[in-house]
């Protein structure tokens, strides 16, 4: 496979066997892995560092990923939001809309991988 | 079908400055007993649209006490409301940025309601209007977006949003205050104005919203969310708010500016007024807190001349001791004491006009006392170096003024 340039992805899940899983699968893919255990952490973060892409959990104590969602949109307008969950009912919600995907967990991550790369493709970044 | 209507009530009305001093635009009282916004609530109840929400944002202290006072009668118990939804920053820290912000910001009430259809209304404007027959055009043609419009003078379009329509009513083009649109067709020197009321289907508004929110934009209804919705092929249809039989514009007022506020309350005078407050199968309502009736005393100078009172609105609890009083629209409680000769007026609340005053063509906030002898609406410098003076030569004096 072609080296590509280094896409940065911010992981935001409360949990940690979840968020240690995504370092290793998509470091191995060749992205830059950012990693926040909420809402709150992921502002944080975003306070000092530019992912291209960040990958919301819904369900986390502190700072769901709704909320997270409305002030990622507000804020940084540009980068894309992939909600990331287990329940497929907020993909009705309208708070979700701001999103730019919708993954329903499961423990194979291809579907993820897959969007990702999709919400790159549309969201060319580094200006 | 399943409808909410959002109200949007956050506008700083600066052109109505200084009634707009110490209250949001819609709390602006008018017709003698009114506030403005009781018009397009007068409407939602008389079209049985009963689930409204105002969104306020600026001074809306005033506002928001008048709905409770005066639009607390619906039942929650059968699910209908008139209910006020401040700015709460539930987004992110910031005030609603434009009216589609206003409604972006709000998507959890949406999201409880889950309404088919959502039917946006501005607190601004005076006309009575059953929203009915504009969802049943909507509905008719399965449209996305149906924005009322009346039709206007060329000449207007710089004050209005403006629409090109085809022969079956579908938006062709919106342009926000354009210099010089094209006419209707068959009719070249008129334009279909927006009146700021829009329908939409529920999901398309979001979703629209939801990318307006994420692009640069005004984030407003008129100038980013309806051109959008054209250029995307949405469905956007122009409901013409217009005798049906006679083409004839209906009355439609947006009193923006204090030349126009006035020129809407001399529309409530006369025996067949262009706009009726007296019809009794669309009255308005209000907040209406009991008063004694008006009252009408002789003159002490010569009792047996009485007062010339002619095509006037009088309040409860007005004091009428005046020489004259013409064409003049009174709110509750004002007093006009001996030898006053007021005309073309407009006086609200509590205010009161000393003996020998003389008043032609005034606004008068609440509470303000007119001196003895003045007299305003005569000489516009002298009236300048006190109070406003708008471009139409109205003089408008602010709320509790009195000479130091």
């Amino acid at each position: 496979m072609e080296p590509r340039s280094l896409s940065t992805v911010l992981i935001v899940d409360d949990e940690e066997h979840l968020r240690e899983l995504y370092l290793a699968e998509l470091s191995e893919e060749g992205y830059e892995v950012l990693l926040a255990s909420n809402g709150r952490e992921a502002l944080e973060v975003l306070k000092d560092r530019r992912p291209d892409v960040v990958v919301l959990d819904i369900r986390m104590p502190e700072m769901d990923g709704i909320e997270a969602l409305g002030k990622l949109v507000s804020r940084f307008k540009s980068i894309p939001v992939i909600l990331h969950t287990a329940y497929s009912s907020y993909r009705d919600d309208y708070r979700s809309w701001p999103a730019d995907a919708y993954v329903v967990k499961s423990s194979d991550l291809t579907g993820l991988k897959k969007t990702l790369r999709e919400v790159l493709r549309k969201n060319p970044t580094k200006p | 079908m399943k409808i909410a209507a959002f109200l949007l009530a956050g506008g700083r009305g600066e052109r109505l400055y200084p009634l707009t001093r110490d209250r949001a635009k819609p709390a602006v009282p008018f017709g003698g007993i009114y506030r403005i916004i009781d018009f397009t609530l007068s409407n939602c109840i008389h079209s049985g649209i009963r689930r409204i929400f105002v969104v306020t944002q600026y001074r809306s202290y005033s506002l928001e006490k008048h709905i409770q006072l005066g639009w607390s009668f619906l039942s929650e118990k059968l699910n209908e409301f008139v209910r006020v939804v401040s700015a709460q920053q539930r987004i992110d820290e910031q005030w609603y940025l434009g009216t589609a912000d206003a409604i972006y910001q709000n998507l959890y009430i949406l999201q409880q309601i889950r309404p088919e259809l959502t039917l946006i209304l501005s607190g601004d404007h005076i006309y009575k209007m059953d929203y009915q027959d504009l969802l049943s055009f909507h509905q008719e043609r399965a449209a996305h977006l149906t924005v009322a419009t009346v039709p206007q003078p060329r000449e207007m379009s710089r004050h209005y949003g403006v629409m090109e329509v085809d022969p079956e009513q579908r938006v062709l083009s919106f342009q926000e205050k354009p210099d010089s649109p094209r006419g209707l067709p068959g009719d070249p020197e008129r334009v279909l104005a927006s009146m700021g009321i829009y329908v939409f289907d529920t999901r398309l508004m979001v979703r629209r919203l939801v990318e307006d929110a994420k692009s640069d934009t005004h984030h407003d209804f008129g100038r980013d969310i309806i051109p959008r919705m054209v250029e995307m092929g949405d469905r956007v249809f122009a409901y013409i708010f217009q005798n049906p039989s006679t083409g004839e514009a209906r009355y439609w007022r947006d009193v923006g500016t204090l030349d126009a506020y006035w020129e809407a309350h001399m529309d409530l005078l006369g025996e067949k007024p262009a706009f009726d407050l007296y019809d009794p199968q669309w009255p308005i309502l209000t907040h209406d807190p009991p008063a004694p009736p008006a009252k009408i005393l002789s003159p002490t100078r010569s009792p047996q001349e009485g007062i010339q009172i002619s095509n006037c609105i009088l309040s409860d609890g007005c004091l009428i001791r005046a020489e004259k009083l013409s064409c003049s629209v009174l709110s509750p409680y004002v007093q006009v004491l001996e030898g006053a000769q007021i005309e073309d007026s407009i006086l609200l609340d509590r205010v009161v006009v000393e003996a020998g005053t003389r008043l032609r063509r005034v606004i008068v906030d609440k509470g303000a006392v007119i001196p003895s002898g003045w007299e305003i609406g005569f000489d516009k410098e002298k009236d300048r170096r006190h109070f406003t003076v708008t471009s139409g030569g109205l003089v408008v004096i602010p709320r509790d003024w009195r000479i130091d």
